[in-house]
């Protein structure tokens, strides 16, 4: 075995930049004899710490160096993949730092959380050890249950926490019970080993199949795939927005991406049950979100079905890509469609966040009536990220479901290319609901207005992402897929 | 550079309407705007080479590339005078609605201005995938237009055409998507463009409906069905006409109805050519049944606008049958009447709106004896009344009488039952001009508090170009339809299989022979 060199050392700088940027803020806060740091200070070291791991991340990685055994891979699916996250990480920070339910007193903690939520997801997209995928996993959870919970928000947000604790555990130990069965049957849960092994086994061990649909069915709780997403409406409605954001952006991309490695070890090659399976999630997970989504009226409560949704349109895209030859080539369109739909979703949380009034209001869809009137600006951006979201042209999301659709067509996944097209004409129906009632209904829309600006920000760097991006996504998605 | 420009300058103007800092003025400003985006258009006519089948004035970079999908835009005969009717009609209906709309004002003439954008760019696109992007583009401001300045009704109305007409087009989708994976296979290069697919030749078993070729041929052809509207799928129409505002409702006949019949003849009848065949008949019968059904239920009608609606159903079911006919007066009289339909059917949406401005009512029972009253508004809706039932010298009897003509010529039972349609039309609409405009005044002509005034100024400027147009291409047609003649040759001569070329210099006009690109059979 080799020992552990400074070469392991200097690849994970970026883990190391960013936990040591987070406990700044909380030393600080002990240091002044727990009196809180200006928030805005808070603000700035958290932002900081993500770009400097960001800036590293770019430095450090490379086509084939990995770290620690061959555990942590720093590949072009992590650089791209935690842009994503910790460019979302950095959208839910900028929200908490407005949100009443996570600004006051404790900010130091909530940056603190964060960022150590933001490093599981790092350890978890860098993962190729199922084990390490599950310690990545558990670091990103544990920080973010507690994050919940933490909200000034009395009710909800504690059934939030509880119910995702429990679920989310849950979920791990599903994971783990999975892991068990793999290591038993293939001797080994190193993937780069699995890859090699898996088409043997998924075709021949029984206990083999058990263990990978195991560990399969843990992510599948964890992005809330259908009919294992009952946790996400309760969740995503209680928790506070940023974090709402928060977990429907970083923690959903990060978690695909993990399932994306796994998949990459070919399991669904040899096994006609398995992908007949997950093709059937796919459609259902599609057709749960999009239906369920027509009937709410809290406006994050049909935001959190429209990502279960979303989940359908992207396991789509992993299922491609698990089927497919290039492998490499397609996870980019998923990583396109995952930036696309993470920059809809932080833009329309960002604009929930705003319009919040205190750390208990609810934000129904029927409040929105007069806020064109209002705040036409703020109003045009949430049309732009609710018809992106929808998948009308020339927006991002239109091509980011494009590029999805495409894939599958290319692996000959028709019928579920089919699904997703006209899940996303039963997705416009509520889609265009917010846009009707603020602009077709009259009401004088009751929002103080706040100078809110962190969450301002965020809206525009959105919305700049939603409709300048998608028109010049091509270079984009050679990025992303490596053909660049 | 000529067409990126006629296709984005609206959608400069919609951005500088916007940030237009003076509310007064931005009426006259996006009238003006509208205007300098006519005349640009207008010098198409002279740059546009008449006798060239090929495509022109083409501006084509690669856009995204790993795909093939490229920024294509091109003209031809089949285009030339959509995109003139498009840029024809906008400043006449910011001008129509120049008192109808009187609030959110900025908001509405940018909605316009995207919305002219969104259908230059529709008859414009000759790669698939940009194609797309500008007719799915089409349905937001026009979702808004009937939403927000719309009637009672208008949320409904407006979420039924958003989603019936993105069903359509969705599908469509999955066979642009299939079709750039054929174009791989066959050329082993992926490419979007339209000229690729023309090269296709996509496997085609008669009589079998699950064989490649039909199915997408149904995929294309519903989505522009829908868009027609055609028979079975034009329910969103009369309740989108109806909620709509007068200038959506003109740009929604005038322009948008064409959208879904220039697909056809763009799209699906070069493209598919066998399955067109094959299924020529459907498209025969549910044309003439939308002749026969929408004159019908025209004719029943208590509301002038619902009347006119329908009645558009009606004349698309001509165009349909005429594109279908799949002979040259067919194509020729489908082409014209669309034309027709956008100015005859645009002018009858203002007129009602003219009048529904003065009244707020629109109830045909309402109405009676307003001849004496309105004199000049009764003779404009007359012309207008005459074109739209095709009495000779208007435009409207060239189209209708192309289409007949070629519609026998195809198949004599579908001609005749078409035939019918014509004396349908005049029934409901002369029955509807007798109970408006003559007979006993009626309680909107007699009331004395609110007296009715005859066309201002503006309204006569308004509809003047549209009479002038009617009379002009029902004596003249040469003068329009030569400029599409070599496309629509081409299009009947290659019929089995079309290509089209690129004119590769279009700035030096060929007077003396025909181009060399031209294939003849």
């Amino acid at each position: 075995m080799n020992p552990i060199g400074i070469n392991d050392i200097l690849l994970i700088t970026p883990f190391l930049a960013l936990f040591l940027t987070s406990i700044i803020p909380i030393t600080i806060k002990v240091l002044r004899g727990n009196a809180e740091q200006p928030a805005a200070a808070t603000l700035i070291q958290g932002l900081g710490g993500l770009l400097a791991t960001f800036v590293l991340m770019m430095i450090v990685s490379g086509a084939g160096k990995t770290a620690f055994m061959n555990t942590l891979v720093f590949d072009r699916t992590t650089t791209w993949m935690s842009l994503i996250a910790l460019g979302s990480a950095a959208m839910a920070i900028l929200m908490m730092y407005d949100n009443p339910a996570t600004s006051g007193h404790q900010f130091s903690e909530l940056i603190f959380l964060a960022l150590n939520s933001t490093l599981g997801m790092l350890i978890l997209i860098s993962a190729t050890d199922l084990l390490t995928v599950f310690i990545g996993l558990e670091i990103m959870s544990l920080a973010l249950y507690m994050m919940i919970g933490m909200s000034h928000e009395q009710k909800l947000s504690k059934e939030a926490a509880f119910k995702y604790f429990i679920l989310g555990s849950f979920a791990s130990a599903i994971f783990l019970y999975g892991i068990s069965f793999v290591f038993g049957s293939a001797g080994s849960t190193y993937l780069i080993d699995l890859v090699q092994k898996t088409p043997e086994l998924v075709a021949t061990n029984k206990l083999f199949i058990f263990g990978i649909t195991m560990v399969i069915l843990g992510f599948c709780f964890k992005v809330s795939i259908a009919p294992f997403h009952a946790w996400t409406p309760d969740v995503y409605q209680g928790a506070p927005t940023p974090h709402t954001a928060f977990m429907a952006t970083a923690v959903k991309t990060v978690s695909f991406a993990a399932f994306l490695r796994i998949l990459g070890a070919r399991p669904l090659i040899g096994n006609e049950n398995i992908f007949d399976f997950l093709q059937w999630l796919a459609v259902i997970t599609m057709i749960v979100g999009n239906v369920a989504a027509i009937l709410q009226n809290n406006f994050k409560r049909m935001l959190a079905y429209s990502s279960i949704s979303n989940s359908g349109y992207i396991l789509v895209g992993l299922i491609t890509a698990g089927v497919s030859d290039n492998f490499q080539e397609i996870s980019g369109t998923v990583m396109f469609y995952l930036f696309s739909y993470s920059a809809m979703t932080l833009g329309a949380f960002a604009i929930v966040n705003l319009i919040e009034k205190n750390e208990n209001s609810s934000v129904m869809i029927d409040d929105l009536a007069g806020y064109a009137k209002k705040n036409p600006f703020l109003a045009f951006c949430l049309t732009l990220f609710l018809l992106s979201l929808a998948g009308i042209p020339p927006l991002i999301g239109f091509f980011g479901k494009f590029y999805l659709f495409t894939a599958a067509v290319g692996e000959g996944l028709i019928w579920l290319a089919l699904w997703g097209v006209i899940n996303s004409v039963i997705s416009v129906y509520y889609y265009l609901r917010p846009v009707v009632v603020m602009y077709m209904k009259d009401g004088a829309h009751e929002a103080i207005e706040q100078p809110m600006n962190s969450s301002k920000s965020v809206v525009v760097i959105t919305a700049f992402i939603v409709l300048v991006l998608g028109l010049i996504s091509g270079p984009i998605l050679q990025i992303f897929s490596g053909t660049f | 550079m000529i067409l990126s420009a006629i296709v984005f300058l609206p959608l400069i103007c919609a951005i500088v309407i916007t940030f237009w800092p003076n509310k007064h003025t931005v009426r006259p400003l996006a009238l003006g705007l509208s205007l300098i985006e006519f005349l640009l258009s207008i010098s198409l006519l002279w740059k546009y080479n008449p006798d060239s089948a090929s495509l022109q004035l083409v501006e084509k970079y690669p856009w995204i590339s790993q795909y093939g999908i490229n920024y294509f835009l091109g003209l031809d005969g089949l285009s030339l005078w959509l995109v003139l009717l498009t840029t024809f009609l906008v400043p006449i209906i910011i001008l129509g609605a120049w008192h109808s709309i009187d609030q959110k004002i900025k908001g509405f003439h940018a909605a316009m201005f995207v919305l002219q954008t969104a259908m230059l760019g529709t008859f414009l696109a000759i790669d698939a995938i940009f194609f797309y992007l500008f007719w799915e583009l089409s349905l937001v401001p026009m979702y808004f237009m009937v939403g927000i300045w719309g009637g009672p009704r208008r949320i409904y109305a407006t979420i039924k055409f958003f989603i019936y007409t993105m069903a359509g087009s969705v599908l469509m989708l999955v066979a642009i998507i299939y079709m750039m994976f054929l174009t791989q296979e066959s050329f082993g290069h992926m490419s979007a463009s339209l000229l690729d697919f023309y090269k296709l030749q996509i496997p085609f078993v008669g009589g079998q409906f699950f064989s490649v070729q039909t199915l997408l041929f149904f995929a294309f052809a519903i989505a522009f069905a829908i868009k027609v509207p055609v028979f079975p799928f034009h329910t969103w129409l009369p309740d989108a006409h109806v909620e709509a505002p007068t200038p959506g409702s003109v740009i929604l006949a005038g322009v948008m109805l064409k959208m879904g019949t220039y697909g056809f003849l763009r799209w699906v009848i070069p493209v598919f050519p066998e399955a067109t065949e094959y299924w020529a008949w459907l498209f025969m019968l549910v044309g003439t049944i939308g002749i026969v059904y929408g004159a019908l239920v025209a004719m029943i009608q208590p509301d002038i606008k619902k009347l006119v609606a329908y009645s558009s159903v009606s004349h698309m079911g001509y165009v349909l049958i005429g594109l279908f006919s799949l002979n040259h007066f067919g194509i020729t009289g489908g082409l014209y009447q669309m034309l027709n339909h956008g100015i005859s059917t645009g002018a009858l949406f203002l007129l009602v709106g003219m009048i529904y401005e003065r009244t707020h009512s629109r109830e045909i029972s309402k109405y009676g004896g307003i001849a004496a009253v309105v004199p000049l508004f009764t003779i404009a809706f007359f012309i207008m009344t005459l074109s739209s039932i095709a009495v000779p010298l208007t435009n409207g009897f060239i189209g209708e009488f192309f289409i007949l003509l070629g519609a026998f010529k195809a198949d004599v039972f579908f001609g005749s039952v078409a035939v019918s349609g014509v004396v349908l039309g005049a029934v409901y609409m002369l029955w509807m001009f007798k109970r408006v405009f003559f007979g006993p005044k009626g309680e909107l002509a007699s009331d004395a508090k609110h007296p009715l005034l005859d066309l201002s100024l503006r309204e006569m400027v308004v509809l003047a170009p549209l009479i002038v147009l009617v009379f002009w291409m029902g004596l003249f047609p040469n003068q329009f339809l030569n400029y599409s003649k070599k496309s629509i040759d081409h299009l009947i001569v290659n019929q089995s299989n079309y290509e089209l070329t690129v004119l590769e210099n279009p700035a030096e006009k060929v007077y003396a022979q025909a181009p060399a690109t031209e294939v003849t059979k």
